[in-house]
């Protein structure tokens, strides 16, 4: 999806709990370029922390989870996925119900999605029109 | 989506008391007494005590989800309580036969009344102004600690000294400029004829106790070495909020001579401070 007007900011952190603070710092700055409000911003933030703890449930001890951003003038898409070594059994989506209705009543689009690689959450918020 | 609340971090909903069965079998009997109701069936309160039976077990869906907004700065409790009025909504909305899960079908609702709450607090306008204060916090703790410690803090130090958290603290310093802010010294008006204060007096000070009176009680001691011009002239700056140009007047002296006066007379106090 390279575009010439998104900005793509790309992180990856380990999958351990005490490493989402540094990717919801790093994501809120990233919206905080775009014309969000406080209010988007702090839903953003609570979106991603939802989606890490998604993935750090698939990944295995040594996991990496990556976060891409991709900013365009008015649209904030946030990828998180990984868990090189994770093992899908069953239907992925039943375990991670709650978080992705969370995500769904924050964000704009989610999508969800398992991958040879690991699972892959993708999901977007425009900027709302002032 | 089919979400089945097995998750750690997730309410304890599917435990034995109250499993997924046991919600479906609560709902068709609440829906039954609702419909009796509606034909006309003399009111014998079921309707009431099986709606009560629904909050109660899933008050813990309503906790779990307020919790993860707590950071915002407005209480739990408050959180808690308008969370709740979402989950009523939802179990009286809840239809058994659209076949999702009751959780699936309310956690919209749930947060939706939780953020309709924080925008109808004003929240949105009020959370930059507590960063703000939060980020003149950060720069006050830095200087102090680093007097203190003899080097620059960690912050973790900062986290302990003002009781934030790390997170919100490099929040506070990275973007706490970023946000389009009224300046501290915007000017508020003041009451007839006192004069006005800036935003800045109304900050808050991070440690007001013994620390700032045992400041205030060496800062008297070290006004004894200024001259009594020197003092005149920082009463009138610091206490009065008079400008320079209108001690200047005052003292009958250039503003240039105010400006050095002044300057001359931190410096000596400076001095002072730091040989206790």
């Amino acid at each position: 999806m390279a575009d010439a007007t998104r900005d793509v900011v790309e992180l990856q952190i380990p999958a351990k709990a005490e490493w989402v603070a540094v990717a919801r710092l790093a994501v809120a700055a990233v919206a905080n370029r775009l014309d969000f409000s406080v209010e988007d911003i702090e839903d953003i933030r609570l979106a991603l922390a939802e989606a890490c703890t998604s993935v750090i449930r698939h990944a295995g001890e040594g996991d990496p989870i990556r976060i891409r951003c991709e900013a365009g003038p008015d649209e904030l898409s946030v990828t998180v996925g990984g868990g090189s070594s994770v093992r899908l059994q069953g239907d992925v989506r039943s375990e991670d119900g709650l978080g992705l209705i969370i995500i769904q009543s924050l964000m704009d689009t989610i999508e969800y999605r398992a991958e040879p690689s690991g699972i892959v959450l993708q999901m977007a918020k425009r900027v709302e029109k002032r | 989506m089919t979400p089945r609340n097995t998750d750690s971090g997730g309410p304890q909903q599917d435990d034995e008391r109250w499993d997924r069965r046991r919600a479906r079998e609560a709902f068709a009997k609440f829906s039954h007494a609702r419909v009796a109701l509606e034909r006309g069936d003399a009111d014998d309160g079921t309707h009431e005590r099986l709606r009560e039976e629904l909050v109660v077990a899933h008050l813990n869906l309503v906790r779990f989800l307020a919790v993860k907004f707590a950071n915002r700065g407005e209480a739990l409790d408050d959180l808690i309580q308008v969370g709740t009025v979402g989950l009523l909504k939802a179990i009286d909305r809840f239809d058994l036969e659209r076949g999702v899960e009751f959780t699936t079908y309310a956690t919209p609702t749930i947060v939706g009344e939780i953020k309709r709450y924080f925008r109808d607090k004003g929240w949105a306008v009020k959370v930059p102004r507590r960063l703000q204060e939060l980020n003149l916090s950060v720069n006050r703790a830095v200087e102090r600690l680093t007097t203190k410690l003899g080097r620059s803090p960690t912050v973790t130090e900062l986290s302990e000294h003002l009781g934030a958290t790390q997170e919100d603290i490099l929040e506070a310093q990275e973007l706490g400029q970023a946000y389009n802010l009224l300046s501290l010294d915007t000017e508020v008006a003041g009451e007839g004829d006192k004069k006005a204060h800036t935003l800045a007096d109304y900050v808050g000070q991070d440690d007001p106790g013994l620390e700032m009176l045992e400041d205030r009680a060496n800062l008297e001691r070290a006004f004894a070495v200024l001259s009594r011009r020197e003092r005149i002239i920082l009463f009138l700056r610091f206490y009065e909020s008079v400008s320079q140009t209108e001690i200047a007047k005052r003292l009958n002296v250039s503003q240039m001579h105010v400006s050095r006066l002044q300057q001359k007379a931190l410096e000596k106090l400076r001095e002072v401070m730091q040989e206790r």
